[in-house]
């Protein structure tokens, strides 16, 4: 590939990025295949040794915040004319309305997973508890001279530590599983963004 | 190794980089090499941030006919690699302490 094919390229794919991020980018990419050239390296190495535009705009997109893409694809490409000014004004009641219930739902799928972890975590929390206070509370009573409802009181507090035992991991993992997944759907409505913008 | 501790460590090598003289990217790269690899997207996000931490300053001069980037420490990048010493002194102590059971 030559230093030009490789700077359309990564060019392109990073379409979604805002104009002047990318001429940015090409110039620091460019100056770098210089100067690799420049040690006796051909061309074509020189821009081999760079690595793949695959991997390059994968790496600027996981760096890139989020706002910044959202920012560049609601930046009207061109003036817009009046009449579409009025038309955008008099239908706000119908899209702004739409994309907050459409915003208010993402958000409240978001939350109703989180508070499925909060749960899990409030349940190991509680039977922890019980297994604390079924302790005392049956070494307490056959202290008291009550044996047989002690030992009542300590099984039960058992069984809880074993229970709470047993949900630990289920809890961490399904805390780590949310958190994955909140951070793989963020990278895909990412993708999106981008790749909406090369089709342009 | 911790991607908050690697983040602030390259920094640091990048602002050492280019501390005795401005430097440009590719020679950044290069000289930092033997020590730790860096890839160029890598480089790029740090020099931004340290540019605009306001640690490095960047001028364009011509070379061989075309212009290169070349980048200049600041006041305050100077500071960051001081604080960086000084950090390491108690990162070394830090360090003592965790291995000093593996010690007979």
């Amino acid at each position: 590939m030559t230093k030009k094919q490789f700077l359309d390229r990564l060019g392109k794919s990073l379409s979604g990025l805002p104009q002047e991020d990318i001429s940015e980018r090409l110039t620091f990419y460019g100056e770098m295949i210089d100067d690799r050239a420049e040690e006796g390296l051909t061309e074509e190495e020189a821009v081999a040794g760079i690595g793949s535009v695959e991997d390059i705009t994968a790496q600027i997109l996981e760096e890139t915040p989020f706002a910044r893409l959202v920012k560049e694809r609601v930046k009207p490409k061109r003036r817009m004319t009046a009449w579409e000014i009025a038309l955008l004004a008099v239908g706000s009641p119908v899209w702004l309305s739409l994309l907050i219930a459409l915003l208010a739902v993402a958000l409240s799928l978001y939350v109703v997973f989180w508070a499925a972890v909060i749960c899990l975590w409030a349940a190991e929390v509680s039977l922890i508890a019980c297994a604390l206070a079924g302790a005392a509370a049956g070494i307490l009573q056959i202290c008291l001279g009550r044996f047989w409802q002690g030992v009542a009181l300590a099984g039960a507090g058992c069984v809880c530590a074993g229970l709470a035992v047993l949900l630990y991991p289920v809890c961490k993992a399904v805390t780590k599983a949310t958190w994955t997944a909140g951070k793989k759907i963020m990278k895909g409505i990412k993708k999106l963004f981008l790749r909406k913008g090369n089709q342009k | 190794m911790d991607i908050q501790l690697k983040r602030g460590l390259l920094d640091v090598c990048v602002l050492a980089a280019i501390k005795d003289e401005d430097s440009y990217g590719y020679k950044i790269i290069k000289d930092m090499k033997p020590y730790i690899e860096m890839s160029e997207s890598t480089l790029y996000t740090i020099l931004k941030r340290l540019e605009a931490a306001e640690m490095l300053s960047v001028r364009s001069a011509e070379h061989d006919g075309r212009l290169r980037k070349y980048y200049h420490i600041t006041r305050a990048g100077l500071k960051r690699i001081e604080e960086f010493r000084e950090d390491w002194k108690e990162i070394l102590s830090i360090y003592q302490f965790v291995t000093k059971e593996d010690q007979p």
